[in-house]
């Protein structure tokens, strides 16, 4: 039985944030599940909505992947507790490592690359995303690193550029050399 | 490799699967090992493989390990050329052994600025020839080549490419200032894009000979140009006195690094290609003489076709 308060799951995929297509079987671009995979937030740039998935049997989780493509879940009626709605800063941070960048940073990089690569819209590209397995070679990196330079006003040392092989990496150096720039 | 198609990472027409075997690789045609003046390239065009099957045959030769690099590829076009690009190296090298290794039986290792290299067996009764290579590829093409002991360093870009900077905001960040001038010294901006793309696959490859890549040899501290000095553009015609490509330390002009060799040409009319080798110092006539060329256009285990003195490999500078 609903909670009062709750929205039913109809609502919920209504109110679910734009980017996020086809329903919820398929996961957005900025999405990783936690490390105990019990639980998963999403966020967007609507609403922060964190619900329970269950993996089902027939989706296994796919390691060594570097986009998410090939993981689903499923939100089971059955025995499922509560469905809620919170705000953003209460939410479980969805990214599992240290990497303090915001998601803006990421989303940003994420499309700075996939300009330079071509790669298709539906191209998954998440802060995991090495720029290797995404087949950018020596030149396109360079490219890549003067593309984040106009975009975000910073100027990329040589030494530092080196050591960004994820999109994550780069978008950390981008916010360290911005928080530099203005104090 | 079932579960290969249960992913669907394969292209496969279920007909292709369903009549043909798996069959064992043909044997790869020995070929004779380089002279110490020699490259052998070897490349693939991946549009060139029709047949899904053997992307199994070459998923076949691969370590466990390579295999999981090349399903971490994003996306099946990734992968096809992850997996062409190990095969490639690893049927290359195999036809240099006289038929004595597989080329499954090859196992790598880097060096300690991360250049992949044969790691060599010890074998009785047998010393296995010490080939060197290096490969380089783009989405149309995958390039292997190989010497007998020397360094080598290849690069290969697509002559269409373009870049999305501005090529002098590229090189003034990227290039020696003796390059940035001779790019400057170029009017016309198409001509200016391709001399960009040869200098940048001539520098890449000289970085990958010397085996510390591009993050290990700054592209700025080094300049690679024509000996003469008042050559204004790299051409392809031949001249009786031809200018050499040679490499430079910014630092240290006028010294050039003799230690290192060149060439620059054209293969399969879409790639710039540019091969770095170390001079073979021990011959004698190893001074003088420039860099000697053999290609193979090859799909391993289907066809070889040597294109050394064809249309396939043009505008040879060294």
């Amino acid at each position: 039985m609903r909670k009062r308060g709750t929205p039913p799951n109809r609502a919920l995929r209504a109110r679910r944030p734009p980017e996020i297509s086809p329903p919820v079987r398929s996961l957005p671009l900025a999405f990783s599940l936690s490390s105990d995979r019990s639980m998963a937030s999403i966020s967007g740039t609507v609403t922060a909505t964190s619900v329970r998935p269950r993996l089902t049997s027939r989706a296994p989780v796919v390691k060594g992947f570097s986009g998410l493509k090939s993981v689903s879940f499923s939100i089971q009626r059955n025995g499922f507790p509560s469905v809620r709605l919170q705000a953003a800063p209460r939410q479980r941070r969805f990214q599992v490592s240290c990497a303090q960048a915001k998601p803006e940073t990421v989303q940003k990089v994420c499309e700075i690359v996939k300009k330079q690569l071509a790669l298709s819209d539906d191209t998954p590209v998440s802060g995991e995303s090495k720029f290797s397995t995404l087949g950018a070679d020596s030149l396109d990196t360079v490219e890549i690193v003067m593309g984040l330079e106009e975009a975000f006003g910073i100027s990329v040392e040589e030494e530092s550029a080196q050591s960004i092989t994820t999109v994550q990496d780069a978008a950390d150096l981008i916010e360290k050399l911005v928080e530099a720039k203005s104090s | 490799m079932s579960w290969l198609l249960r992913r669907n990472m394969l292209p496969l027409h279920s007909n292709s699967l369903a009549r043909r075997p798996f069959a064992s690789p043909l044997p790869l045609p020995p070929a004779s090992l380089p002279s110490p003046r020699e490259t052998h390239i070897w490349y693939v065009v991946p549009d060139e493989l029709k047949d899904a099957s053997l992307l199994y045959q070459y998923m076949e030769l691969l370590s466990p390990c390579e295999r999981q690099s090349v399903l971490r590829m994003n996306g099946e076009r990734l992968q096809k050329g992850a997996l062409l690009a190990r095969a490639l190296v690893r049927t290359t090298l195999a036809r240099y052994t006289d038929g004595r290794l597989s080329p499954k039986s090859f196992k790598f290792q880097k060096n300690r600025f991360g250049k992949p290299e044969v790691e060599w067996d010890k074998y009785d009764l047998w010393a296995p020839p010490p080939l060197q290579f290096n490969i380089s590829h783009t989405s149309t093409m995958i390039a292997c080549g190989v010497t007998l002991d020397l360094p080598i360093g290849i690069d290969i870009e697509e002559k269409q490419r373009k870049t999305s900077n501005n090529i002098l905001s590229l090189a003034h960040r990227y290039f020696s200032p003796v390059e940035v001038a001779y790019l400057k010294t170029l009017a016309d901006p198409e001509c200016r894009q391709s001399e960009f793309i040869r200098l940048w696959t001539l520098k890449e490859a000289y970085v990958k000979a010397l085996g510390r890549g591009f993050s290990g040899t700054p592209f700025k501290d080094f300049t690679i140009r024509l000996e003469a000095s008042n050559s204004k553009q790299v051409t392809g015609e031949l001249k009786s006195d031809a200018p050499s490509i040679v490499v430079e330390a910014v630092d240290d002009p006028g010294i050039l690094m003799n230690r290192w060799q060149f060439a620059l040409f054209e293969l399969n009319n879409s790639h710039y290609t540019a091969v770095c080798m170390e001079r073979d110092v021990k011959n004698p006539d190893g001074e003088n003489n420039s860099l000697k060329l053999e290609v193979w256009r090859t799909l391993p285990f289907v066809e070889d076709e040597c294109v050394t003195e064809t249309d396939a490999v043009k505008n040879i500078i060294r």
